[in-house]
């Protein structure tokens, strides 16, 4: 352990000034989410807000984004290179939205408040927010970045105080909604301002030095605790391999994700050299997205809930990233749904995982967000509208010791919120049908992987629908015998007739009349362990709750129910007893819920 | 029937005590009583703590009640057998829930589990659109098939959510309508008649959870009820709720989810009484018990409220859409554990002693160091006069925990560390006092702070300094104090209703017509009370927001602007308000309507300020207790520092600290630099020395 403990700091000092950290970026996302314009900041929570050091290292982050871990540090650091210190100066916010920079998309505008205590630089407070619209075209897919919006590079918003109001009138006309990205630019204003003040409040109450310290000694204690947690791996090289279904032009051409791990020590490496070069289609991102591919999965197997984020958690861990990847692509490699494969390539590394530390790792997840956008005209007041609707949520994987959660969002995001349905009818001319668990979805295992949903949402006046979801093909994989759960996937009612038999889960721009429908199924999580092997009482249960049918209770777990749904002992004694571990193999759960819902309301 | 007496009793359920305040309208003499609580049986430890004050419910006018049944329901999970009936489509909803992941990293996290299993979800064929209209009729004979299959699964409770009903409630009172028919004696609960407020997921599980913990609470307060009918009470029952106003029994056994938070919402309306006997405007009130500190505000005479709350902690939190008074708590008490974390971090909480084992020196077994043992060993309690000397405290346990567990691994001094747990502690309530207030845009440095419960008085000058308060006070009987807050209580009946109208066009007529219902629906329910409240008042306020915002801020109206019909002066108060909470608003931006709100309030008659002897600025000889040392770290080390029992002090009596005043379940401490002085009620006034800003 590295110890580089001050004295000029006592422990008492250092945790009123980690609490004091933590509250400053706590107000700061609280102001935001309480301002913002649209949903995605507000309810889906897409935005990151931090404070890093004046050389652009994470003190501390309110997520947001868990995904976005690496991106603002980045951005922070290219504005430093881009300007040089000599020109930034107090009342200057530096702002972009350049995907190669950020790593993601272009809808991820990013502020930066340089802020000065007596004349000095001492550190940046950041927010970056997803704006619902940045200009491009519409709901195809795209090959270029240039088709995807309008590019700010480094520039100022505001130099010493003044705004820039000639970037604020190019962005108003390059952007659909002005209105709102105006707001959501408003809102992260007072995001960066906020954290400027409290920021300055905490150094002013403590004092530069004590508070400059305590942040070297919290890194060194978030660093502590994770090399301790990476000694207790064992040593060794750990590979694995999954797959995208694929990038949106080359339809049913697999997008490979090759992972290589080497732990020795109490450090690792991550090797993501072998992840596919980038694609045509729009789900590459930049290279910070690549490394915080990496630190999200090193995060969550060696520090998950002790400390928040900062610099310090990450020492102990080495990134090989080369350049020109689906997760470190190169200008003017598309861009638009960064947030897709990176979900994926986290959970490949625990996958890597699972024989070195199977009570750390989870089968995997449903990795997508399975957030369809419609657009179209509302006829209660005749203006355009887009609005994302989701996320679905959907199934995470089983564990050594556990069932996986059900309906929850995917890795790329955390504290994210769906939106009530009946404020979305209030506003748009949708009727949700259903909303509802897919039964059967979970992978099966000793530990049950979680379910999947199934969304079915009606058109009452005509839109246009885009879905750009994967993990269609590759479904969710068990673990150590576990069974794979159902993949994602979607499902159009045109004309009453319904189509659920498509190549991918990606239609772009399909236009829905007056009682067509569209439904959007998220997949379950991976089961862990043979399912032979679960308990047959939770068997039962799953039944009786629905989450698992008779026949899959049957056929896959091997237990017997009596009529009234209670084990049969006996019988199911005999049923594991007379079948072959390796002959009751985990089946895919897809088949039971494939085909369309059969009591939909009629439109 | 006799005519009913002239006590106003009311007792205040805890979790580990019962605490009694009932005053004397013709004496005009305040009496408080305190027992444990008894959790198996609630009544009777009502009955012991009524016995211990000698007070007689034959005398009593009012019985006003504040419990943690409710929440304790929840929370332990020991409620009814409750079935959910749901618009067809939506069965999974409260399970679903909002699909958040806080915990963000963590690959075990976990969710909200819902109060009602998925086999006791069903599904009513029925649908209505956003707009009120009906998509598709209410289909009864299914219904009625659904409520004849689940009865031999012996429901003890229904809850019932329909989709919009918060536009249009038809469908969900003719379930209900439908379920008693098919279920008699079940305990039925539709979520318009807790919520009128969009959000499905929020009302679901709002209505399930009234259900949850309806039959217990209803058959608890009826059997109290029953009890006091025996016991020759022959006034009125009343019940608080958790925006600290009151409701008849009848109602509290109907919608028992309001009575969730009874107990920290009536030191809410304690401090309000205070402002108001004080001619204050503005206060903090704080209270910190052994596992939690809460805190709640007083801005311009009032209660600020919030209308929803999450229950558990926010992981797993089960959101309650109603009305509720604004207070926001944080894990650090007087059994609040100190502990290293990797790379010998110092941590204060949230994981408390509670009172079984309790902190090192309660001599029960307990090995970790807490809050309390770091007040011990640094002389600001005393190993024999805890509690007023009923129970002894074993400080060289409290050294050893905090020696071996925290000071030897960082090389500190035991009496450093145990100061050190102590600032820790104090910024993290500072926080929760922040969080109500700097944070709501209020500045604090004009504040009062009351501060209450048991551990309060004694960390109070320095939760003040550490924000910048200048004036602290400490209430009479401060270990009382929900209890007596309750005695200041109203009759009071919050409404909302979404109704989503841009403010440009919104039409008048209908907007006063659903303020005017929510009013007169208000107005019935006082006039049907058995107490004539003094008078009645209506207040409106409306949750707004600009135009494409998705969150809105709740507004509070002057009547006159409806009248008026003034939509610029409405705009006017939005924006006002906007930049108070968040630092901007947008006066050229159009604004629309979310929900309107209105409360209704029947305005009880207070009882007078109590009163304490007149004395000198100097103490009664008999009230210096002693004097001890005491550990002051400005002063670099212990101190000798006398020792006042309140009960002694006489209204006038100042006290410069730094000093420690006694009182029996409560200690105050005046630091180096405070001022103190006894008001004519009997209130310690702190005038806080040398804020450090």
């Amino acid at each position: 352990m590295n110890d580089t403990r001050s004295a000029a700091v006592d422990a008492v000092t250092v945790e009123i000034v980690r609490r004091g950290l933590l509250a400053v970026t706590e107000e700061m996302k609280t102001n935001l989410m309480r301002t913002a314009y649209n949903l995605i900041i507000y309810e889906a929570l897409d935005f990151t807000v931090g404070l890093f050091t004046k050389e652009g290292e994470t003190v501390s982050i309110g997520l947001g984004l868990p995904m976005f871990i690496r991106g603002m540090a980045e951005t922070v650091k290219a504005k430093i290179r881009h300007f040089g210190y000599e020109n930034i100066h107090e009342g200057d916010i530096l702002v972009t939205n350049d995907a190669y920079t950020t790593g993601s998309h272009l809808n991820h505008f990013t502020f930066s408040l340089p802020i000065f205590h007596e004349g000095e630089l001492i550190g940046f407070a950041c927010c970056m927010a997803h704006w619902l619209d940045v200009g491009g075209t519409l709901g195809t897919v795209t090959t270029d970045i240039y088709s995807e919006g309008i590019q700010i590079p480094i520039v100022k918003y505001r130099r010493r105080g003044e705004v820039n109001q000639d970037l604020v009138d190019i962005i108003a006309m390059n952007v659909r909604l002005p209105d709102k990205a105006l707001g959501d630019l408003r809102a992260q204003i007072v995001a960066v301002t906020t954290g400027e003040r409290r920021y300055l409040e905490l150094v002013r109450r403590y004092g530069w030095t004590a508070v400059r310290e305590s942040i070297s000694v919290i890194m060194d204690q978030s660093e502590a605790l994770a090399r301790a947690n990476t000694r207790a791996i064992p040593d060794g090289v750990y590979e694995a391999e999954s797959f995208m279904d694929d990038d949106g032009v080359e339809v049913g051409e697999p997008v490979p994700i090759r992972v290589r791990i080497e732990k020795r020590g109490e450090e690792m490496t991550i090797d993501l050299s072998d992840v596919s070069k980038q694609v045509r289609g729009f789900y590459n991102s930049g290279v910070t997205t690549g490394i915080a591919c990496a630190q999200v999965a090193f995060k969550c197997l060696a520090a998950p809930t002790d400390y928040p984020v900062n610099e310090g958690s990450f020492r102990a861990l080495k990134v090989i990233m080369p350049m020109g990847t689906v997760v470190s692509a190169e200008r003017p490699a598309p861009m638009r749904v960064w947030m897709t494969y990176p979900m994926t390539v986290i959970d490949t590394i625990f996958k890597a995982l699972a024989d070195a530390i199977p009570d750390r790792v989870a089968a995997g997840h449903h990795a997508d967000l399975v957030f369809p956008n419609i657009h179209g005209i509302n006829p209660n007041d005749g203006k355009f509208y887009i609005v994302g609707i989701g996320p679905l949520g959907g199934g995470w994987g089983a564990k050594a010791s556990e069932d996986g959660m059900s309906a929850t969002v995917c890795m790329n995001d955390g504290d994210t919120h769906n939106g009530p349905s009946e404020q979305l009818e209030a506003k748009y001319p949708v009727l949700v049908e259903r909303y509802a668990l897919r039964e059967d979805s979970g992978g099966a295992g000793r530990w049950r992987g979680g379910l999947g949903c199934e969304q079915v949402v009606q058109a009452l006046a005509p839109f246009q629908l885009t879905t750009r979801i994967d993990r269609m093909h590759c479904k969710p994989w068990g673990l150590h015998g576990g069974g794979e759960a159902a993949g994602n996937g979607i499902g159009l009612r045109r004309n009453g007739e319904w189509q659920t038999e498509f190549p991918n889960a990606k239609v772009f721009n399909v236009r829905l009349k007056p009682g067509d429908a569209y439904m959007m199924r998220s997949g379950g999580g991976g089961g862990f362990g043979p399912p032979m092997e679960r308990d047959p009482d939770l068997v039962a249960r799953d039944v009786r709750e629905g989450y698992v049918s008779r026949e899959t209770a049957l056929e896959t777990y091997r237990v017997v129910l009596d009529g009234a749904g209670r084990v049969d002992e006996a019988a199911t004694r005999a049923l594991r007893a007379h079948s072959d571990v390796s002959a009751a193999r985990p089946t895919s759960m897809a088949e039971a819920s494939e085909g369309p819902p059969l009591d939909l309301t009629p439109g | 029937m006799t005519s009913p007496g002239s006590l106003r009793i009311a007792v205040d359920i805890g979790g580990t005590f019962t605490d009694l305040a009932a005053f004397d309208e013709q004496a005009g003499a305040l009496r408080f009583g305190k027992a444990l609580s008894t959790h198996h049986a609630l009544v009777e430890g009502i009955e012991h703590t009524l016995d211990g004050a000698g007070v007689a419910l034959r005398d009593g006018r009012l019985f006003l009640h504040g419990s943690t049944i409710a929440i304790n329901t929840l929370l332990e999970r020991s409620g009814a057998r409750t079935a959910l009936l749901v618009t067809e489509g939506f069965r999974d909803i409260y399970e679903i829930g909002r699909v958040n992941r806080p915990d963000a990293y963590n690959l075990f996290f976990r969710r909200h589990v819902p109060l009602v299993p998925r086999s006791r979800r069903f599904e009513v064929q029925e649908r209505l659109l956003a707009s009120g209209a009906v998509h598709k009729p209410l289909e009864e004979e299914g219904l009625r098939g659904v409520l004849r299959g689940l009865k031999p699964q012996r429901p003890e409770s229904v809850a019932i959510l329909l989709l919009h009903s918060y536009r249009n409630p038809a469908h969900e009172i003719r379930v209900k309508q439908i379920v008693q028919e098919e279920l008699p004696g079940v305990f039925v609960t539709a979520s318009h008649e807790l919520s009128q407020e969009y959000r499905e997921f929020e009302r679901v599980s709002t209505v399930a959870a009234n259900a949850y913990v309806g039959p217990r609470v209803s058959t608890y307060l009826g059997e109290l009820s029953d009890h006091l009918d025996a016991r020759g009470f022959r006034g009125a029952f009343y019940v608080v709720q958790s925006t600290g106003g009151l409701f008849p029994v009848a109602h509290a056994r109907r919608d028992c989810v309001r009575m969730l938070e009874s107990g920290p919402a009536a030191g809410v309306i304690g401090t309000q009484a205070i402002c108001a006997q004080l001619g204050l405007q503005d206060a903090i009130a704080f209270d910190m018990g052994g596992t939690t500190a809460k805190a709640g505000v007083i801005h311009e005479g009032r209660p600020l409220t919030t209308g929803s709350a999450l229950i558990g902690g926010y992981d797993q939190a089960l959101p309650i859409q109603i009305p509720m008074t604004d207070i926001f708590e944080v894990g650090t008490g007087g059994g609040s554990i100190a502990r290293l974390g990797q790379g010998n971090s110092l941590r204060v909480g949230p994981q408390s002693a509670g009172s079984d084992p309790g902190p090192a020196c309660y001599g029960r077994g307990g090995t970790e160091p807490t809050v309390t043992d770091a007040n011990l060993l640094l002389g600001r309690l005393d190993a024999e006069h805890f509690l007023g000397g009923e129970m002894r405290l074993d400080i060289a346990a409290a050294e050893r925990a905090l020696r071996e567990k925290v000071a030897a691994p960082l090389g500190m001094d035991p009496m450093e560390a145990a100061e050190g747990i102590l600032r820790i502690a104090v910024t993290s309530m500072s926080y929760a006092v922040k969080a109500v207030t700097t944070e709501r845009g209020l500045d604090v440095g004009s504040f009062v702070m009351v501060v209450y419960g048991g551990a309060g008085p004694l960390h109070a000058s320095a939760i003040a300094r550490e924000i910048g308060i200048r004036q602290v006070l400490i209430p009479w009987s401060p270990g009382y104090f929900s209890a007596y807050g309750m005695l200041y209580s109203d009759l009071r009946y919050d409404f909302v209703r979404s109704c989503f109208r841009r403010l440009a066009t919104a039409d008048f007529g209908e907007i006063e017509g659903l303020y005017a219902a929510m009013e007169q629906e208000g107005l019935a329910a006082i006039e049907t009370s058995a107490v004539r409240p003094d008078s009645i008042t209506f207040e409106r306020a409306a949750d707004m927001r600009y135009v494409g915002q998705e969150h809105a801020v709740t507004v509070e109206l002057p009547r006159e602007v409806f009248a008026a019909q003034d939509r610029e002066a409405i705009k006017r108060h939005f924006d006002a308000q906007h930049g108070i909470r968040y630092g901007t608003s947008a006066p050229g931006e159009p604004a629309e309507l979310v929900s309107l709100r209105a409360t209704v309030t029947g305005i009880m008659r207070k009882p007078p300020r109590h009163a304490v002897a007149e004395g000198g600025a100097l103490p009664p000889a008999d009230a210096l207790s002693r004097r001890k040392p005491v550990y002051f770290r400005d002063r670099g080390g212990m101190v000798e520092t006398p020792v006042y029992r309140r009960e002694a002090l006489c209204a006038g009596n100042c006290i410069e600290g730094p000093a420690l005043i006694e009182e029996h379940a409560s200690t105050t401490l005046l630091q180096p630099g405070d001022r103190m002085e006894v008001d004519s009620a009997g209130n310690l006034r702190v005038a806080i020395g040398s804020v450090v800003r």
